[in-house]
């Protein structure tokens, strides 16, 4: 094919579409860095990027932004009944080091940095007493290694508490899974526990009950993994 | 049951995306410094939209979340290899979100998965390097718009399938029972008239 021939097909190249002899054209002409196929398809990245840019305007929950720096250090995503107290401690330190000077200013930072996760911590034991006072929320405990229980609620979502966690080293996530009976584990979010081990996740919407075989835990690389990688270091079969 | 592309609403999305933030470049080195508050920016300039492109997706609030999570995770992992004087950030991220997206669908549809390789070939930082400025701009877009709605409606159908439901053109034929032929000039002749319309517009 010449790369006039190939150049209707980059935009599909580019997505991860193109199929069969097409598609190895197309990396035959790259590979040998084809300059003419090299434009073409920066000119289909452009056209991609302008068309997947425009879609209708959705709102994220305010806490996926501290789930998201939590799994970067800025923030813990654990919880803790202190949270309270540090909140108010921390706003004093806050207060103070607004009267410092200029040199201050990361400390003031840091400070903020903690209050809001413990604003993130209140926000998350909210969510879980919410969904803990639901009569239709179904719970099973587990015992093996890790302890705690798997709440579950057909409107609310899935609801795990655990202790006794594994200590993570850098670059390690826990990730939540729930497992359709006689199907395949789906990916239930990522979470990571406090220095005591322990850990609290919630995976928010509708479940179907009835299709729910169980509800797993794994260690996996830290952005997460689209199917288990590693052995369940918690596996609770639910049946209701 | 389409939707309509730039819906006017919308508009500042747009120029949030396509006018690429003058202090990208920065946030891109913080980001290579490890700066987790580089992080913070970073969502704040490109969560929203992520967001919004992998809702329109998977259509399920939590599942996006969590997408939106392993996007920003990933370009976390990977901003080493971006190059923050000449690469894209705001087209990169958006692809890796569509990425995310689109293999979510696939796996949860049973449809075989583009491969985890191919995948990170495609949503490589590399790739996004030497992006001319001009290639992404709010005029582009305004013709990109004027284009699509030219289109006939069997065209802009794959366009959907293609973009948002990340169909090939076999599996479109097979969801909309026509000849893999006739699907596949269906997508040239969209993707040509989308093209030459911005060759036009760039020499006119």
């Amino acid at each position: 094919m010449t790369c006039e021939e190939l150049r209707d097909m980059y935009e599909l190249y580019a997505l991860g579409l193109l199929e069969g002899e097409e598609k190895d054209e197309a990396d035959a002409h790259l590979g040998r860095e084809c300059p003419t196929c090299r434009k073409s398809l920066h000119a289909a990245l452009a056209i991609n990027t302008m068309l997947i840019a425009n879609s209708p305007a959705a709102a994220p929950s305010s806490k996926l932004r501290r789930r998201i720096l939590a799994t970067v250090g800025i923030e813990r995503s654990s919880w803790s009944w202190a949270a309270a107290l540090a909140a108010v401690c921390m706003l004093a330190v806050a207060l103070w080091l607004g009267r410092q000077e200029r040199e201050r200013g990361k400390e003031l930072a840091a400070a903020r940095d903690t209050l809001m996760h413990v604003q993130g911590d209140r926000d998350k034991m909210l969510e879980a007493f919410r969904f803990l006072n639901q009569p239709e929320t179904k719970q099973v405990g587990f015992q093996k290694g890790p302890r705690g229980n798997v709440f579950v609620n057909s409107r609310a979502g899935v609801m795990m508490i655990a202790a006794n966690l594994p200590k993570l080293s850098g670059g390690w996530i826990f990730e939540m899974w729930l497992i359709p009976k006689g199907g395949a584990p789906r990916p239930a979010g990522l979470f990571t526990a406090a220095d005591s081990g322990d850990a609290f996740h919630i995976l928010s919407g509708p479940v179907d009950i009835a299709s729910l075989g169980a509800v797993a835990v794994t260690i996996e690389p830290e952005a997460g993994s689209r199917a288990p990688t590693s052995t369940p270091i918690i596996a609770v079969p639910v049946a209701f | 049951m389409f939707l309509k592309l730039l819906p006017a609403a919308l508009l500042f999305q747009v120029l949030q995306i396509l006018l690429r933030f003058k202090d990208d470049p920065d946030l891109a080195r913080k980001l290579q410094a490890r700066d987790p508050h580089a992080m913070a920016d970073l969502y704040d300039r490109y969560g929203r939209i992520a967001y919004s492109l992998i809702f329109r997706v998977v259509r399920n609030g939590a599942v996006a979340e969590d997408l939106v999570q392993e996007t920003f995770l990933r370009v976390w992992n990977r901003v080493q290899s971006f190059d923050p004087s000449r690469g894209a950030l705001g087209p990169w991220i958006l692809t890796v979100a569509r990425n995310q997206a689109i293999d979510y669908l696939r796996s949860v549809d049973g449809r075989m998965s583009s491969g985890a390789l191919e995948l990170d070939r495609l949503e490589s930082p590399t790739l996004f390097s030497d992006f001319e400025d001009s290639a992404v701009s709010i005029d582009r877009a305004r013709r990109l718009k004027t284009a699509f709605e030219k289109l006939n409606p069997q065209q802009r159908t794959v366009i959907e399938l293609a973009y948002f439901e990340g169909l090939t053109q076999t599996e479109m034929a097979d969801r909309m029972k026509q000849p893999l032929g006739t699907v596949k000039t269906w997508v040239r002749t969209a993707l040509k008239v989308l093209r030459d319309d911005l060759a036009e517009a760039a020499s006119a």
